[in-house]
């Protein structure tokens, strides 16, 4: 009986060995942790604001002109082209808050 | 007023989720629990768990997850609280010190899209590319990882599957892979789909299963080698990879719904499973290796563990011991032991950490009647339901008690014993007696060179292996071995000695006004100098208050007349300092002590009040005057040791242990009516206890691990509902439900004990002669073997010991929805008066219902009345003799009549489900379940109800209160507190008919349940901030909360403070706090109003001095009749009285 509780796996094998049930008030609760320097943020996460459909029907129009309307394509947008693929360019006209 | 403050008094103690990981180093194991709105850090060390810090963040947590990115040396936090921020957190240890740096943030909220009802769904890739969110119904929302880009931007995919039950990402995939378990109109199904990360689209996944088990609940990745996932069903568990497919249905799982996993090998071969009973499962996945060198699974198998908590999160820590957090009963430390203890259980518990959650109702009693208020609450459920009884102050555990009359003093000895007390000597007027400790046994003794002639006024150990006793009548050194007295000193002129103190190799004896320095010596006590002080001494005290120091070369004195506090520096006696004290009151007691290393000097007075300062050793001076009330009878100062820390016990009517926490004083009232004199005791049979005696008993006892609230716990084994107190016959009555499923028992297995309304001393059935289902005889449950069955039992307890005197269960499908203590009418009977409704599963909504009027006496309870109504009642509440009751959409008055039957005087209708009742006076407040709060008018002369005003906004309602005539409090489903407000002077009817919203307020926090009350004791004249009232509130995270009122002027100012210090502290995670507090709902969100937030408050007193001093500058305070500069002292001083009150 128990076999399947062999070979438990360890990480520290101290770990606990020097508990003891008595003390076990002993564990008091954490202080609190109160930050009062700011440190700057790497990166900023922010959301899509573009509804999905939206960009279904632009990739959609996109497949089915990429090669006609490429050149008014360009002389639209290329001002709000700066990065990504081109299925989200007509959608950040959408966008400009981005929180 | 309008105008609120609110703060936590008890922190929320259920436990939503966890993680485990390295994240305050590279090498530490790290515990992570979320508990609400805050988590908590520990490490894993030899001796146990380690907490390193407690983390507010401003929302609540809905997703915690660890991960490490490729080029991480330790693993970084991802939260996401239920407002949809998001952040990855890192942890920088420097000491003993942590800092959390947001690495990234933002809130991921789309405008549109309905929240899924099965909650919020976050997962992150194993090989950290992507985290997947599932915020919204039919949208499934993903970020990269990248490490390069300033912005993680995160963009939606459509869903075909609107009801999403479980979702993961799979294992050694080469691009991230989804599997999630779906339900449609066929059933449930399992699908995986690629994430596409440039086309920003799913693409069709490697495998899918369509209908697996009906109940499908959860699914877990499985690590390589394996792969694919187990899907856990409500009888089945399945292991698939897309070929491999292999379903087991063991019999122990039926008991209940698995509803938790833990994984405890890396390589995913063995994982933990709980369910909602509590008992703890070990899935095994047996490999295969075939020829061609790749692993498979052969086969699954689920072997019983025991019986613990009910989990909400499963974690394995380290070599077998693992974190069991619960949301509805204690979180648990557990030990796997390979061989079963004698009760069959592979599980040892090791530690418990209490919870109150969830607070489902409450009451606040004055049982002791000390003027202190306690909360009892219903908490729990199932097996692990019990009422909490919750009190301010420290709780002392008697282990044995004497009658003695007219104690005057005690002290330990010490004598021949190594690490002991073995004697303890007690004073009598005009005489002095030794007790012999022997185990647990107390007897008189003799002790040789000892005067049992006088009253003793010190005596302990001394150096060189002596005892000093100090008489009225003389000093007397007594040496051990053998015992007999060494040497003795009188008063020169032979006069009464009045006062004495002495430490270990010191003693100073005041007679009248003249002081006597002496050094202990090898069998003989050496006069050192002497000095006559202006006035009669009152109290004095030699410290030792020099960190290690065996002597002291401070003098404290207490004088009479002046009411002065002195400072002497001895052998001298040289005056150093002389503080007056003002007022007529002596000094009775004074103490030099070191809390947390700072020196205190605390002088009590006659009058029960306490002045304490800051000590300087080196001059002696005083600085930072403060006072406090204790009492109101003369206190004695007396310290002792208590987990290795100084605390002072201040015995007087009210006692009071003092201590220090974050370097502030804290004065915590104990579970004692009144205390004359206290000594700490450390005997082979008493150890690290107390003795204490008052006018006529000693007692002996050890002190509860300091805290502010005291918690006891009553286990029910069984969910209570409601609770409430009746004074009369002291005892509680509770409503309480348990499920009768059968035999659950499991082969091998004790049997659980079983709940508390088959273990009563008494129990009744209900009969009823109106309703027809009130034949059935279920109360053993004995015939419904495999169907289960919510059975509800109204319990009486004993209000001094807790015991279940009487359990009367129900009518079969009877639920019990409310329940009060009241008198009704002129007849003074108190009466238990419980609402039901007979639930039925065809209607949505209860058609019948009773109220049934029980009275409880000498050991019987007895049905006095029933009436049948057409609904549920969902509260109740005494008025003016009447009894209210909210049944469905309405809200009926029922007289009771001489003939003790309740008769219907008059209805209101206009609610959908009316689910709440207060009352004050002739008005009465009822809550909807969805349209807010109402405000009724009770007409006497017509025997109607008017309706007054109400709040036109939608708000599904969780709990109301009544602040003041004109205030009304309530909580909604949303986590927001608001305060609506009749305007009677309005010009218009229209007007007058619609409640302002004055306050708004987002909590964080489920409220259950308000009460008027207060876990403090209020002493008049002691605080000089004007607050006033007192509203306690429970939670279903296990917090309680207090709301109190303030006037238009001290909110403004802390408004403005509370504006500077939500500046100053940064918060985790760059929420900012007016977000975080704005009144939150799916329709609207309104910034806060009318409420200050007393935690970010109370937080000031925990920044350093310069961090005060910035929020401080340049803040007006209104001082008497003029503004000028507050100070950081004043500020201290106002919030430190702020922590006062709850």
């Amino acid at each position: 009986m128990g076999d399947f509780l062999e070979g438990l796996p360890s990480y520290n094998e101290s770990n606990f060995t020097r508990f003891h049930a008595d003390s076990s008030h002993r564990s008091s609760k954490p202080t609190v942790y109160i930050s009062t320097k700011d440190y700057p943020s790497e990166q900023v996460i922010t959301t899509e604001k573009t509804s999905i459909l939206l960009r279904y029907l632009h990739q959609q129009w996109d497949k089915k002109n990429t090669s006609k309307k490429r050149d008014s394509q360009k002389a639209n947008l290329s001002e709000a082209a700066t990065e990504g693929g081109s299925s989200s360019k007509v959608a950040r006209v959408n966008s400009t808050d981005s929180s | 007023m309008a105008y609120n403050y609110v703060v936590t008094a008890h922190k929320p103690t259920s436990v939503s989720n966890g993680v485990t990981g390295h994240f305050t180093s590279p090498s530490d194991l790290n515990l992570i629990i979320a508990k609400n709105t805050r988590i908590e850090i520990y490490v894993v060390t030899p001796e146990g768990l380690r907490p390193i810090k407690e983390i507010m963040i401003y929302g609540k947590i809905a997703v915690i997850e660890l991960f490490r990115p490729p080029g991480e040396t330790k693993d970084l936090l991802f939260l996401l609280t239920h407002r949809y921020n998001a952040m990855t957190l890192e942890c920088q240890m420097d000491g003993e010190n942590i800092e959390i740096i947001t690495r990234a943030h933002g809130n991921v909220q789309d405008q549109i899209g309905r929240p899924s009802e099965t909650g919020i769904i976050g997962i992150i890739d194993p090989e950290c590319r992507v985290i997947g969110l599932r915020l919204y119904d039919g949208l499934f929302k993903v970020f990269q990882l990248e490490k390069e880009n300033r912005e993680l931007k995160a963009f939606s995919i459509r869903m075909e599957e609107l009801i999403v039950i479980d979702m993961a990402f799979l294992y050694g995939c080469q691009t991230p892979t989804v599997a999630f378990i779906h339900q449609d109109q066929s059933g449930r199904h399992v699908k995986t789909y690629e994430i596409s990360l440039r086309d920003k689209d799913f693409q069709k996944g490697p495998w899918k299963q369509d209908n697996v088990e009906t109940m499908a609940s959860m699914l877990i990745p499985i690590p390589e080698p394996f792969g694919g996932t187990v899907i856990i069903g409500e009888e089945s568990i399945t292991y698939h990879n897309g070929f491999n497919y292999i379903a087991i249905a063991p019999p122990q799982i039926k008991l209940s719904p698995i509803n938790c996993y833990g994984k405890v090998d890396a390589n995913g071969s063995r994982y933990l499973l709980g369910n909602f009973s509590g008992d703890l499962f070990m899935l095994i996945l047996e490999k295969e290796e075939r020829m061609d060198g790749t692993v498979t699974v052969k086969d699954l198998k689920v072997e019983t563990l025991g019986v613990t908590t009910i989990p909400e999160k499963i974690l394995y820590l380290d070599n077998g011991v693992v974190f069991l957090g619960s949301h509805v009963g204690d979180s648990q430390l557990v030990k796997l032991n390979s061989k079963r203890d004698s009760s069959g259980s592979y599980v040892q518990v090791m530690e418990t950490f209490t919870n109150l959650g969830p607070i489902l109702d409450m009451v606040v009693v004055d049982l002791e009647r000390q003027g202190q208020g306690q909360l009892v609450t219903c908490s729990g459920a199932v097996k692990e339901g019990s009422l909490r009884i919750i009190r301010n102050g420290i709780g002392i555990n008697e282990h044995a008690s004497i009658d003695l009359p007219g104690i005057k003093g005690i002290w330990p000895l010490r004598v021949n014993s190594e690490k002991y007390d073995n004697m303890m000597v007690m004073s009598f007027v005009g005489q002095s007696r030794v007790l012999q400790l022997s185990g647990e046994e107390v007897e008189e003794t003799e002790l040789p060179g000892f005067d049992g002639d006088n009253q003793t006024f010190v005596c302990n150990n001394v150096s060189f292996n002596q005892i000093l006793q100090i008489t009225q009548a003389s000093m007397r050194l007594i040496q051990c071995s053998p015992p007999s007295l060494a040497a003795e000193w009188k008063h020169p002129k032979g006069k009464n000695i009045s006062l004495a103190c002495c430490n270990n190799t010191q003693v100073v004896i005041a007679a009248g006004s003249e002081l006597f320095y002496f050094k202990i010596e090898d069998g003989k006590v050496s006069l050192k100098s002497n000095t006559t002080v202006e006035h009669e001494v009152a109290c004095l005290d030699i410290g030792p208050v020099e960190g290690g120091s065996e002597s002291s070369s401070l003098l404290a004195v207490g004088l009479w007349t002046d009411i002065s506090a002195r400072l002497f520096r001895l052998p001298d006696f040289e005056s150093l300092h002389v503080e007056m004290l003002g007022g007529e009151i002596i000094p009775r007691s004074i103490l030099m002590a070191t809390f947390e290393g700072v020196q205190y000097l605390l002088c009590a007075l006659g009058d029960g009040s306490l002045f304490y300062f800051i000590l300087d050793v080196k001059t002696g001076y005083l600085s930072e005057k403060k006072k406090v009330t204790l009492g109101t009878q003369p206190t004695m100062l007396r310290t002792f040791r208590s987990l290795s820390t100084t605390n002072v016990f201040a015995c007087s009517d009210r006692p009071t242990v003092i201590y220090s926490s974050n370097h502030k004083l804290v004065f915590s009232n104990v579970n004692l009516k009144e205390v004359n004199h206290m000594c700490p005791l450390n005997s082979d049979g008493y150890p690290d206890s107390l003795a204490l005696s008052n006018d006529t008993t000693l007692m002996i006892g050890t002190i509860d691990e300091i805290q502010k609230l005291h918690i006891r716990t009553i286990p029910l084994r069984e969910s209570p509902r409601r609770i409430a107190y009746q004074e009369p016959t002291q005892t509680f009555g509770v409503i309480s439900c348990r499920v009768d499923s059968g035999e659950r028992n499991l082969p091998g297995f004790e049997p659980l004990p079983p709940p508390a309304s088959l273990t009563a001393l008494n129990t009744s059935t209900a009969t009823s002669k109106l309703l027809p289902s009130g034949g059935g005889g279920s109360a053993g449950g004995e015939q419904a073997v495999s169907e289960e069955q919510e059975i509800y039992s109204l319990l009486i307890l004993r209000q001094s010991t807790f015991e279940v005197l009487h359990a009367h269960t129900l009518l079969p499908g009877e639920c019990t929805t409310s329940l009060i203590s009241a008198t009704l009418g002129e007849d003074p009977t108190p009466y238990y008066i419980v609402g039901t409704a007979i639930v039925s599963p065809e209607e949505a909504e209860p058609k019948s219902g009773r109220i049934i009027v029980f009275h409880y006496n000498e050991g019987k309870l007895t049905m006095v009345a029933e009436k049948e109504i057409k609904g549920a009642a969902y509260s109740m509440v005494p008025f003016n003799g009447k009894l209210l009751a909210s049944v469905n959409s309405t809200v009926r008055l029922f007289e009771w009549t001489s003939e003790k039957e309740l008769r219907l005087e008059c209805s209101h209708f206009n609610n959908i489900l009316a689910l709440y009742l207060k009352s004050k006076g002739d008005f009465v407040l009822v809550a909807d379940l969805m349209k807010s709060i109402t405000l009724l008018g009770y007409k006497h002369m017509q025997d109607a109800f008017e309706e007054i005003a109400r709040d036109c906004n939608v708000k599904f309602m969780t709990a109301i209160e009544i602040l003041d005539d004109d205030n009304f409090i309530g909580a909604d489903n949303s986590y927001n507190l608001f305060v609506c407000q009749k305007d009677s002077a309005a010009t218009t009817d229209e007007e007058r008919s619609q409640m302002q919203e004055v306050g708004l307020y987002h909590l964080g926090e489920f409220v259950n349940v308000f009460r008027h009350g207060s876990l403090v004791m209020h002493h008049a004249g002691e605080n000089t901030i004007p607050v006033q009232g007192s509203v306690l509130f429970g939670t279903t995270n296990g917090a309680v909360g207090m709301v109190a009122q303030l006037p238009q002027e001290f909110y403004n100012f802390l408004f403005e403070v509370q504006n500077r210090l939500s500046k100053v502290i940064k918060s985790v995670g760059k929420v900012q706090h007016s977000f975080w507090r704005s009144f939150y709902t799916e329709q609207k969100r309104d910034a806060s109003t009318g409420f200050i937030d007393g935690d970010l408050l109370e937080s000031f007193l925990d920044l350093s001095r310069d961090k005060m001093q910035e929020v401080v500058q340049g803040l007006q305070m209104d001082d008497g009749d003029m503004k000028r500069d507050a100070t950081v002292d004043d500020l201290v001083k106002t919030i430190e009285e702020l922590t006062r009150i709850h």
